[in-house]
């Protein structure tokens, strides 16, 4: 049964390592400076190398932005799937947790007092994720044990004050204002190296659940039933928790709020090779960078030199895909 | 149990909802007086009626000069004072700077959310709004019974011109020409200096994350193009267009002028990925520039197009 489950993964896993393949070429290729296919391959063999503009777009804007993108999409939809499942509700997305309206408070703190964008604004933004991760936290400890229902209402009433906040704070430093909507519209927009590098941290956070699928798989069908079949319940949750927690903190902070990758890529997956968790949280992973790369491509180029907010497209792409699939799942 | 709660919650909910509903019935009743009152005083003995046409194209007509004016955007204050009129400001908004005098008026609230109960309040004979943002304001105002004036000028021509037509509508048109003439002064200075020289490729940024720029359509690019620079943004589109920092750099600016309001520093802007490759950055011509001198429509966008055409060509400025 579970050997079956496991050689079962593998060829979706294959399918979408390839799409994503596809998707970080087709990226890389593309742009609105228009670069030839040869021009590419000569800039790729080269490296980066200074006193050349082309280059300098190649491996100081482009690729950066690519990347960046790439492990925004892979930390929000394996936190997407990660918080599904633990709240055993289908609406869930990383961002319910109340861990991106405490970074985006982070970030308009460090706007507001005009720390200079990068690092200290985004250093606020992760303090301000996993500082609301901790009160959420803390609100929903009962005798020792989290409680997942209070843990989401209190995630969504932090979420409100976060925002309350922020809004305040908007109000009262009004030559702000534009930096902070401009912030919580999210974008890849002007992304480097630097950010490349806070975003690479998601990296053992997404590979830490996948030593728990089994526990995942067991959890879908209640926290009694996982204790009865031996599941360390309380130390797993704590666990996922925290993972998803600060994989949203990490990819908020270095790209503000994108909608719709974190809630509709579960889904999507699910719906594709089922909800066994050996399948579901490699190939979310690699689907969610997927999407981003796709979704940054088309916001970068489409309207040159202007561009479309990242998270726009990524609901233009996400939305009629989600349809779809959840009307053949019902024919099926 | 919970339904019974539910019902105490809708019912009083539904009482909510029939005060406010009269609350708004009572305030409408009550504005109507103000207009009556307003409408019935009859007008002193007066030259003759005054009207312009504003930015939106309105024409604009009082009786007499200005007695009372609020002002809606601090670059409206700042035209008020700079022409004389700064005794007539009874109100500003949160944002007013410029002067020092302004500082010190009353406010209606800022530029973006003005409170159209206090503007009404002081029973102003003169509102100077804003284009955009303020641009429903005016039908709600005027119904109120008051003059209403837009300042949206796209053009630094533009802005001479509305100078004139508040100095005008205030009766002050003679502190007004003198604001003007020094406005138009310094456009011939610029463009006799910078007139020869090739156009020089500049990129003005508004904001840094996401990139943003002036297109056409502003007076911003206006004044870069008098200033003798080849507005990049304006391959953008209209108004203020975010902008590909790929294309940035492929186009290669050979001047890199920051607004303040992005709050970007010379030394973060020449940090920036890719950046280092630019002409702008190896030449040393990336600057930042006050947002109130080139962004606020007013009397010392004079200064502003002069501190523009030394960034664009410091050879003609050294020149003079």
């Amino acid at each position: 049964m579970t050997k079956l489950a496991r050689t079962g993964a593998w060829p979706g896993i294959l399918l979408a390592s390839g799409i994503l393949l596809v998707c970080l070429v087709l990226a890389l290729a593309l742009g609105p400076a228009s670069l030839s296919i040869g021009r590419i391959w000569d800039l790729l063999m080269a490296g980066p190398v200074k006193g050349n503009l082309d280059n300098a777009i190649f491996w100081q804007i482009r690729m950066p932005r690519v990347l960046v993108a790439a492990l925004v999409g892979a930390a929000l939809a394996v936190a997407g799937v990660i918080l599904q499942d633990l709240f055993l509700n289908p609406l869930t997305d990383p961002y319910v947790t109340g861990v991106s309206s405490g970074a985006a408070l982070g970030a308009t703190i460090g706007i507001v007092l005009h720390l200079s964008n990068l690092p200290w604004i985004t250093v606020l933004a992760i303090v301000g994720g996993l500082g609301t991760l901790a009160l959420v936290w803390m609100a929903a400890r009962r005798r020792g044990r989290i409680d997942i229902f209070v843990l989401l209402l209190a995630g969504v009433t932090i979420s409100y004050l976060a925002s309350a906040v922020v809004t305040v704070m908007m109000i009262k430093a009004n030559e702000d204002m534009t930096a902070i909507i401009y912030w919580l519209m999210g974008s890849f927009s002007g992304r480097g190296w630097p950010d490349v590098r806070i975003a690479l941290v998601t990296i053992p956070f997404m590979i830490a659940p996948l030593f728990f699928t089994r526990e995942m798989d067991i959890l879908l069908q209640g926290e009694k039933r996982a204790l009865e079949l031996g599941v360390e319940v309380e130390r797993t949750k704590r666990l996922l928790l925290v993972t998803a927690g600060v994989l949203t903190a990490l990819a908020v902070s270095v790209s503000g709020i994108i909608a719709f990758v974190g809630l509709v890529i579960p889904h999507v997956v699910r719906l594709m090779i089922g909800p066994g968790h050996r399948g579901l949280l490699p190939v979310s992973l690699l689907a969610g960078a997927s999407l981003m790369v796709l979704a940054d491509l088309l916001s970068r180029t489409v309207i040159s030199p202007n561009e479309i907010p990242v998270g726009v497209v990524t609901t233009f792409i996400g939305a009629p895909l989600f349809v779809y699939l959840l009307r053949r799942g019902r024919r099926a | 149990m919970t339904t019974i709660r539910i019902g105490r919650l809708s019912a009083a909910l539904l009482l909510i909802a029939v005060l406010a509903l009269g609350l708004v019935a009572l305030s409408a009743c009550g504005s109507g007086d103000d207009e009556a009152t307003a409408s019935s005083s009859p007008s002193a003995a007066a030259p003759g009626p005054i009207t312009v046409t504003d930015d939106s194209g309105v024409e604009v007509t009082l009786d007499q000069p200005a007695e009372a004016i609020v002002s809606l955007a601090p670059a409206n204050t700042e035209i008020a004072f700079a022409v004389g009129a700064g005794d007539k400001m009874v109100a500003g908004t949160s944002y007013d700077d410029y002067p020092e005098e302004a500082k010190a008026l009353p406010k209606i609230g800022d530029f973006a959310n003005p409170n159209v109960e206090k503007i009404a309040s002081y029973a102003p004979d003169l509102v100077l709004a804003a284009g955009g943002i303020q641009d429903k304001l005016r039908t709600r105002l005027e119904d109120l019974g008051m003059t209403v004036y837009v300042v949206d000028p796209t053009t630094y021509d533009d802005v001479i011109a509305t100078i004139e037509n508040i100095g005008k509508l205030a009766g002050t048109e003679d502190s007004a020409a003198t604001v003007t003439d020094a406005m138009t002064a310094a456009q011939m200075e610029v463009q006799a200096a910078v007139g020869d020289l090739p156009q020089a490729t500049t990129f003005l940024e508004i904001y840094s994350e996401p990139l943003m720029t002036a297109g056409t359509g502003t007076f911003i690019d206006d004044m870069i193009t008098i200033a003798g620079g080849e507005n990049i943004g304006a391959t953008a589109g209209a108004g203020f267009p975010n902008f590909s920092t790929e294309v940035l750099v492929q186009t290669d600016p050979e001047v890199y002028i920051a607004d303040s309001g992005s709050m970007s520093e010379p030394g973060d802007i020449t940090k920036r990925a890719g950046f280092a490759e630019l002409t702008a950055v190896k030449d040393g011509k990336v600057y930042v520039i006050e947002d109130s001198l080139i962004a606020r429509p007013g009397p010392r966008l004079a200064e502003g197009l002069k501190a523009l055409a030394g960034y664009i060509h410091p050879e003609a400025d050294s020149a003079q």
